[in-house]
């Protein structure tokens, strides 16, 4: 009985262990980037219960530039936040404005919150009353019980609050690990969308020389090839190949820089990416170019 | 009588709470519109907000300039599957109804002007007056949702139909006409 008892309390010392450390590390969060903040509380109109922050979708990162710049311009983000209403309506905010079917997600979940812990409190006062003499025999022990599961319960929810609070702001902390270059890579994919792949190609560079990656290299690759630079991109991916061999991804790269550079050996390499992953998602589009180029010469 | 109040009360109070909540979230969780079919179209009478830059031919445009006649302008882009189908009727349109004052306008969005001018070229679009939105940010302040989406601008400069999604000739029928009688 009492080594359960040694158990229960060291379960509950280490929930609230985890309650205490997810709100220390809540209250503890200095002011995140206001550009992703605003961000976060868009939603793309584009997409399904993404934020703009989150989305990659076209009009996402075109509603990101325009927040960066507003943001550069020194516009407050309540600002911001109505020249995205005027522009999309009021259910472009990702959390609704307490007004109007808004303020009936907000009431509602709180009264049924409300009615379910009475609910729970109602049940629980009724099963502790002592219902006949015998079970009053061994009510000194089952108070204990009690009032451990009423310690537990307890602690449950501060660990419920404490996630509940921290979540999206640990959430947001992970972009931030390598603040430059994540931002270097954001800009070289925005740069790649606006078709000025030399540029790209040096912010890859850059990039890489800073945190040596393969799919990185492989991105430059694609953005050589973009550039108008096969041979370099090829010689690039052939790098890479020498790491991952038969790495379908790199395959592909190689090939398609070899048939840009117009060397011999593309066809043999996109039959081998073919071999290595024919369910790859550009696998149709390479097989449709290679049965348009026909038979092997 | 009482104790049979009290035991259908609670459950009854649940079911209520649980619906409403069910309720809420339906309505909160709504769908947005099918992107297949006939566009998503809403009527507007919002002033048209400002359409200026460089086309992909290298002149320069202001919608302001068009005052007077009617502007379908089409938001697209090359890497949009839709906007492919949607370029030749709009080249179309222009053809049949330019004598009746309207002009239609392209927004290339977040694209690389030779895959525009490839995909206008494929589409036999070439004619078509098309306005570069590299950064897109035209396109955000026009509130464009995505690729494809077209706004009819009235004579007066006046946003009065969106659609959101291909438009087709049946929508063009519809919405067209109205706005060209004089």
């Amino acid at each position: 009985m009492t080594r359960r008892r040694v158990v229960v309390f060291v379960i509950i010392g280490f929930l609230a262990l985890g309650a205490g450390a997810a709100m220390w590390r809540s209250i503890r969060q200095p002011a995140p980037d206001p550009a992703r903040q605003l961000g976060a509380g868009l939603r793309c109109p584009a997409c399904q219960g993404e934020s703009v922050a989150d989305s990659r979708s076209p009009m996402a990162a075109a509603m990101r530039d325009v927040i960066a710049a507003q943001v550069a311009a020194g516009r407050s983000p309540e600002q911001i936040r109505d020249w995205f209403v005027q522009r999309y309506g009021p259910e472009v905010l990702a959390t609704p404005q307490p007004r109007g079917v808004g303020l009936l997600l907000w009431v509602v979940p709180a009264i049924v919150l409300a009615g379910g812990l009475g609910l729970a409190l109602r049940a629980r006062r009724r099963r502790t009353r002592p219902r006949t003499p015998a079970t009053m025999v061994d009510a000194g022990s089952r108070r204990g019980a009690e009032r451990t599961w009423n310690l537990a319960a307890l602690c449950l929810i501060a660990l419920v609050v404490g996630v509940a609070l921290a979540g999206p702001r640990l959430a947001e902390e992970q972009p931030r690990a390598a603040p430059s270059a994540a931002a270097d890579l954001a800009l070289a994919r925005s740069l790649e969308q606006q078709g000025r792949y030399a540029a790209a190609v040096e912010l890859y560079r850059d990039v890489l020389r800073r945190r040596p990656d393969d799919q990185l290299r492989l991105r430059l690759a694609f953005a050589l090839i973009r550039a108008g630079e096969a041979p370099e991109a090829a010689r690039v991916a052939e790098q890479v190949l020498a790491v991952r061999p038969d790495d379908p991804d790199t395959l592909l790269m190689l090939g398609l820089a070899r048939r840009e550079a117009g060397s011999p050996l593309a066809r043999e390499t996109l039959r081998r990416f073919l071999n290595r992953a024919p369910e790859h998602s550009a696998a149709t589009e390479i097989r449709r170019l290679l049965e348009a180029e026909g038979p092997p010469r | 009588m009482n104790g049979v109040l009290r035991r259908f009360l609670w459950p009854a109070v649940a079911l209520l709470a649980v619906g409403a909540l069910a309720l809420t979230l339906l309505v909160a969780l709504r769908s947005p519109p099918d992107a297949v079919g006939e566009p998503v179209t809403v009527a507007s009478g919002t002033t048209a907000p400002a359409l200026t830059g460089r086309t992909l031919a290298g002149a320069d445009f202001d919608l302001t300039a068009l005052r007077g006649q009617i502007v379908l302008v089409n938001v697209f882009a090359s890497w949009c599957e839709p906007c492919r189908t949607e370029l030749p009727l709009l080249v179309d349109a222009e053809r049949r109804w330019s004598g009746r004052g309207l002009r239609v306008v392209g927004l290339d969005v977040r694209d690389g002007p030779d895959a525009a001018r490839a995909l206008l070229d494929e589409t036999g679009a070439g004619t078509l007056t098309v306005v570069a939105d590299p950064r897109g940010d035209t396109a955000v302040s026009w509130g464009v949702r995505g690729v494809p989406e077209s706004f009819l601008v009235d004579r007066d400069g006046r946003v009065r139909q969106r659609a959101q999604g291909a438009i087709t000739a049946a929508w063009l029928e519809r919405w067209l006409p109205p706005l060209l009688a004089p």
